[in-house]
């Protein structure tokens, strides 16, 4: 399997009166994208805004972010939530850098469960999406539409967008070209059959909250009854995963540029080989975990042959323990691990910090506290969330966890928590 | 601008004499002496020594309370800009009233506090985790060195400036958590760490193993049929309306709910405020978390003794350990005064 991606850079974002690509500025026609996103019946009073890194903005209500991307010789885009369900992480893929795509959630009366992204001032420089153009999407829900319904609409619109911005570098020729190719797993020449093999385990949902019907998560599956399973890395690069509705320091940019998987191709054949990737999901109840764990630690050990394997969760605590369950099932088989963690305390206490003590599980990196708060500094434009404007616009205390792109679970930041 | 800078001594390096003077209690010398002529060295143009209280090991121990509630105002007379405390090295009593009036000053004068001793001396693990505690050794024979170390981080504290990792600044670690911005990505510092773990090279995890104590389940001293039984739950089972308002995460309180004269709880009677897990099927029929049903059928049948009239619950998620720990103990004391053999808890 080969995944290129044509990167394109941006450097500036525009309204114009059409969508394309000039130089480096992206031009939109708001008006034409505004009208393509009204034809879902689900939402209602469409608006778009374009932000700027620098500008004193705080984006509000922030639900996902989505990186434009587009395939160039046929294939789906999303398959299986925006396009068909297809195969995805072949061929040629077009990528847009320096700019994304930010929905927001209107529906929402429990704010304290989204989040914001500050364009300028201190903590823009703690997220990615302080640092990019940003298109945002705000849209309401229709009378009648259900939450679950409401979010997979807000969702749709974002994947259209990012898939009509990557499109208008169809013609470009690309700043860089970055190729993913991994031979399948078994197949190591023997000049690198004494590098160890290593796979990753990603944790793609927590059933902490059932997902809705619409909630697509693999190839469009909302993943409810799913089971520990192999996929190619690619296919996770080119947009086979999808974050869910529940967005706890995770977003699907993070996905789309997955840094784990980019940080094992970037060693593999040199320190170590890319055995494969694991795509779990966090389970509800004790049974559900132990069958998951040894399931994952089977298909780590046995059929990806891995040496090692690295771990990430996504969720709150009980993803936390569900991930250290599997590490520790792998441990027992023989398996390295190394764990991805939040720090779960809520006291600040290091004693708080973990939710586990497994056999084996001994070597953890951490993505820092969400709780730990921050103070956001007084902008002069809110976005996305005017009913919230009085609050966002002066100085006001949140949380690293509020902070959209702050930390990534997955391992895109480099927020950590120190013990002192 | 020099600091205003208070020390605190014992009898020994205030000069008062031996442990025939262990007794003494809190007393005031203006500028510096003993010890505190250290401190004066140490600090340079930087600050000065205001005033030295000093205090006798008995006294301070004997009647710790009294001791730190006496030297607090003597302390705030001399308006310091920072309070300087030993360092005790492994003098115990003498550590253990160090920390005790930093951990005092610090918190009713909001002026900043440094002490110093010994990895041994109680006072470390007693107060490391409220006031910072300079690493000494263990007598007073590199008294200036560590005299340096302990004014040094004095005065970052007293001009509030950032604060290093305790291995850098050399004060143990207060337990405590921050975030920070490390130099490369979460994900390629594991891949870092599991190639060191792979080549058995020594890794440096980011997270410290907790301790979590081991709590074996005492025995049941009587036969089940004779045995009274309650049902605990950290599952979020609240009346509705959940009138003790149990937090949704984060929890402080747990509730004590009256099943008597209940064969079963009624789902219409209940709800579950818990944001940790799926509480669909729980909320459908609460047995399934609390199996009410059941145990009275035990009870009925004289497979046990009784069932237990009144459930406990609270939500366990995030919760944190200080709470839980408190909360469980509250839960046992009740249901050891009622008379309960054994419990049945219900997690999720």
């Amino acid at each position: 399997m080969r995944l290129e991606l044509r990167w394109t850079d941006v450097d500036d974002l525009a309204a114009a009166s059409a969508t394309r690509l000039v130089g480096k500025r992206l031009e939109v026609d708001l008006q034409a994208l505004g009208t393509l996103l009204a034809t879902d019946a689900r939402l209602t009073g469409i608006r778009l805004d374009l932000v700027h890194p620098g500008e004193r903005c705080r984006i509000g209500r922030v639900f996902d972010v989505i990186a434009p991307r587009a395939k160039l010789d046929g294939g789906e885009d999303f398959p299986g939530v925006l396009g068909g369900v297809a195969r995805a992480g072949d061929g040629r893929t077009l990528a847009l850098a320096g700019v994304a795509v930010v929905a927001t959630d209107q529906q929402t009366d429990s704010v304290g469960t989204l989040a914001v992204i500050d364009m300028a001032g201190p903590n823009a420089a703690l997220s990615a999406f302080g640092r990019t153009h940003n298109l945002v999407i705000s849209a309401w829900p229709s009378a009648g539409t259900a939450r679950s319904d409401y979010l997979a609409a807000v969702r749709l619109a974002a994947l259209r967008t990012a898939v009509d911005l990557a499109r208008t570098a169809r013609d470009t020729e690309p700043d860089r070209v970055e190729v993913f190719a991994l031979p399948p797993s078994p197949r190591v020449p023997p000049e690198q059959a004494h590098l160890p093999r290593v796979a990753y385990v990603f944790q793609i949902h927590s059933h902490q909250r059932p997902t809705g019907l619409d909630e697509g998560i693999l190839y469009g599956d909302p993943v409810r009854r799913m089971l520990p399973t192999v996929v190619h890395p690619n296919e996770v690069l080119d947009g086979a995963v999808l974050r869910g509705f529940m967005g706890r320091s995770v977003t699907t940019w993070a996905t789309q540029n997955h840094p784990m998987i980019r940080a094992l191709y970037a060693q593999h054949g040199r320190t170590l080989w890319f055995a494969g990737v694991v795509v779990t999901v966090a389970q509800a109840t004790e049974p559900e975990r132990v069958r998951s764990a040894f399931l994952t630690a089977g298909l780590v050990a046995q059929t990806l042959g891995a040496d090692g394997a690295v771990f990430t969760k996504i969720g709150g605590g009980a993803p936390h323990v569900d991930m250290a369950q599997s590490a520790s099932q792998c441990e027992a088989l023989g398996v390295k691990t190394t764990v991805v963690v939040e720090d779960m305390s809520t006291d600040g206490s290091a004693e708080g910090m973990l939710l586990f003590d497994f056999p084996g599980v001994d070597a953890m990196v951490n993505v820092g506290s969400s709780q730990e708060p921050i103070t956001l500094p007084a902008m002069d434009r809110v976005v996305g969330a005017d009913d919230l404007a009085p609050k966002l616009l002066g100085e006001t205390r949140a949380t690293y966890g509020g902070l959209c792109g702050a930390i990534e679970q997955v391992g895109a930041t480099r927020v950590m928590a120190e013990v002192r | 601008m020099a600091l205003r800078v208070v020390c605190y001594l014992n009898q020994f390096f205030g000069q008062l004499g031996g442990e025939e003077k262990a007794g003494v209690g809190p007393q005031v010398v203006d500028g510096a002496v003993g010890a505190a002529r250290a401190v004066q060295q140490a600090l340079g143009d930087a600050g000065t020594v205001v005033a030295t209280v000093i205090c006798g090991d008995n006294y301070a121990a004997e009647q710790a309370e009294r001791a730190v509630a006496e030297m607090v105002p003597l302390v705030a007379a001399a308006r310091p800009d920072l309070v300087v405390a030993g360092p005790a090295f492994l003098a115990g009593r003498y550590g253990v009233a160090c920390g005790a009036l930093c951990a005092a000053v610090q918190a009713q004068l909001e002026v900043p506090v440094v002490t110093g001793m010994h990895a041994e001396n109680p006072g470390v693990e007693l107060y490391r985790r409220q006031v910072h505690v300079v690493q000494t050794g263990a007598e007073a024979t590199r008294m200036l060195d560590d005299v340096k170390r302990l004014v040094a981080l004095g005065l970052k504290l007293a001009r509030r400036e950032a604060i290093g990792a305790p291995v850098a600044e050399g004060y143990f670690a207060r337990g405590l958590t921050r975030n920070v911005v490390a130099g490369a990505v979460a994900a390629d510092r594991a891949v870092a760490m599991l190639l060191d773990k792979l080549a058995a090279r020594p890794f440096a995890s980011e997270v410290p193993r907790p301790a979590f104590p081991h709590v074996p389940a005492p025995r049941l001293i009587k036969t089940l049929e004779g045995a009274t039984i309650a049902l605990v739950t950290d599952g979020g089972l609240v009346p509705r309306g959940n009138p003790d308002g149990i937090e949704a995460l984060n929890a402080t309180r747990y509730g004590a709910y009256s099943i008597e004269g209940k064969t079963g709880l009624d789902a219409a009677q209940y709800d579950n405020p818990h944001r940790g897990y799926d509480t669909t099927w729980v909320k459908q029929d609460p047995h399934r978390l609390v199996p009410v049903d059941v145990a009275r059928e035990l009870e009925r049948s004289g497979a046990i003794g009784k069932l237990h009239e009144t459930v406990y619950s609270t939500v366990g998620v995030a919760t944190t350990l200080a709470h839980s720990a408190r909360m469980g103990a509250e839960i046992a004391e009740k249901l050891r005064a009622a008379g309960v053999d054994a419990v049945i808890l219900t997690s999720t």
